[in-house]
């Protein structure tokens, strides 16, 4: 009868939130077949550590980090939109008043758009929602990167320099924050799992990748922007800021 | 109450910043190395599929709760294990039924677009209010759940069901677009499934066929609706690329 199959739909496995962890497994294998082996492994439903003594067992995320990955993820995302934009923007005027600078520009946006990429990964992959700032986002950094652009050349720099100095403040504190993971499961002899020390990793990388650039700028004489106080100060302001309303909305 | 408060916030926020408010507090980070804790406890979840189960024949009611109670081996439901009475016989349908649609669809082939995984997808999960039995009954549900108290709860599970819809039908756009396409299938979903409550044809034939006008709507108007919202950006960069193309130094 009909009451007996709504019995066992409902009552079926659908309910534990863990076998949700298929489909995407499902998506991520036929999007590219090539790189995903460790994803599907880590998708099939492990619900207890088991006591193997090889691995160490998993350590469950509290709710708070797993806030705290939400928010630190979609920041990342915007920023590297933000840097993407701001270079694509830049880079005509500035290659066209100086040409000697276009494989620097380009390298820098070749590795911002890696560092976008990673995060339009991740938050497609971990089901987090972008930023509902996105389109202004997207307005302000075109703005920004077009303006210090067309100011010259000095004026883009000091605006890498500032934005990189922030961004890489950024990255830093939150590879403080998971290696702090690390080591308080570490200290219970669990393990934070392969994503979060993947993730590591990339933010690792990505930090280094702008503090390079924070480097060349100021090798590209950032410093003799002028007024270089004022474009300092209020990019950097309005990273703060941006990162702040991003964390939040 | 908060519940009042969260509405009177919603109500006061403009229409197109609304699913905003709703879509905060969902979709925080999804692990894959980590088992997710279950929505239900054992308890809640054998007591309420129990009385799903009774909602056929005497609807959304108490009743059906205290007869799901006792099919379920308890004898009194104790208040505050269903502080929202039956708000939360809805709701499991709904949790449910939007944590099952994976295991319901299934898609022939790769080439399969997303168009057509996003029409599958409604089409399955309306399909699901025939098959629990519970179609006749979904007028009273939706009374239910329109009440003041209800309504962010109902919004966001809303969300939360367009959102598993677009993520199922391998949807992986996170960009300005992410809104507007869970705004515009939580609105389609939601018109269909009250549209289905009244639909007398043959195996929801006209249901079917509302969905596929509903979707076209979209397909043609579609476009303006995310043009709308990645407008500031795309003012920006057409600006500058405007001002280029006249031989502007920019
Ligand atoms: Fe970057």
């Amino acid at each position: 009868m009909s009451l007996r199959t709504t019995h066992s739909i409902l009552s079926g496995p659908s309910l534990p939130l863990k076998s949700r962890l298929t489909p995407l497994a499902f998506q991520l294998q036929s999007r590219n077949r090539n790189g995903t082996t460790r994803t599907l492994a880590s998708a099939t439903p492990t619900p207890q550590p088991d006591p193997q003594p090889a691995s160490p067992p998993l350590q469950s995320l509290t709710n708070a980090q797993k806030k705290y990955l939400e928010s630190a993820l979609r920041v990342n995302h915007a920023g590297e939109l933000a840097a993407t934009l701001i270079y694509t923007s830049q880079i005509p005027p500035i290659v066209k008043a100086h040409p000697h600078l276009r494989p620097l520009m380009k390298h820098m946006y070749d590795q911002e758009a890696g560092h976008f990429k990673t995060f339009n990964h991740l938050l497609a992959k971990h089901r987090i929602r972008p930023t509902a700032m996105y389109p202004i986002w997207y307005a302000a950094s075109t703005l920004l990167g077009w303006g210090t652009g067309v100011m010259g050349r000095e004026a883009a720099m000091a605006c890498t320099e500032a934005v990189e100095t922030e961004i890489g403040d950024h990255y830093n504190s939150q590879v403080k924050e998971l290696l702090r993971w690390d080591d308080e499961a570490k200290a219970r002899g669990e393990t934070l799992g392969e994503d979060l020390q993947a993730l590591i990793k990339d933010v690792r990388r990505i930090r280094d990748e702008e503090l390079d650039h924070l480097d060349h700028a100021v090798g590209e004489d950032a410093k003799m922007a002028r007024p270089y106080e004022v474009l300092n100060g209020v990019i950097r302001a309005g990273c703060r800021g941006a990162i702040w309303v991003t964390e939040r909305v | 109450m908060s519940s009042t408060t969260a509405l009177r916030t919603l109500l006061r926020t403009p229409a197109s910043l609304r699913l905003l408010l709703l879509q905060t507090p969902r979709s925080t980070y999804h692990s894959y190395d980590h088992a997710e804790q279950p929505v239900y406890r054992e308890a809640e979840r054998t007591i309420l599929s129990s009385a799903l189960a009774h909602v056929p024949i005497h609807g959304f009611t108490q009743e059906a709760l205290t007869l799901g109670a006792k099919d379920a081996g308890y004898l009194d439901i104790s208040s505050n294990l269903f502080p929202k009475g039956t708000f939360d016989l809805v709701k499991y349908h709904l949790v449910s039924q939007r944590l099952g649609l994976k295991d319901r669809i299934q898609f022939p082939d790769e080439n399969f677009g997303v168009g057509r995984k996003v029409r599958n997808l409604i089409l399955e999960r309306l399909r699901a209010n025939v098959d629990t039995g519970i179609v006749t009954r979904w007028q009273e549900a939706l009374a239910i759940m329109s009440l003041a108290e209800n309504i962010p709860a109902s919004l966001r599970e809303l969300g939360a069901l367009a959102d598993e819809m677009w993520f199922l039908a391998g949807d992986t756009a996170v960009d300005a677009s992410w809104y507007t396409k869970r705004a515009s299938l939580s609105g389609i979903y939601a018109a269909a499934e009250i549209y289905q409550t009244t639909d007398q044809s043959t195996e929801y034939r006209d249901t079917e066929q509302f969905l596929d006008r509903r979707l076209e709507e979209l397909r043609t108007v579609g476009g303006a609706v995310s043009g709308t919202l990645g407008w500031a950006g795309f003012q920006a960069g057409a600006m500058v690329n405007l001002l280029r193309s006249k031989g502007v130094m920019i």
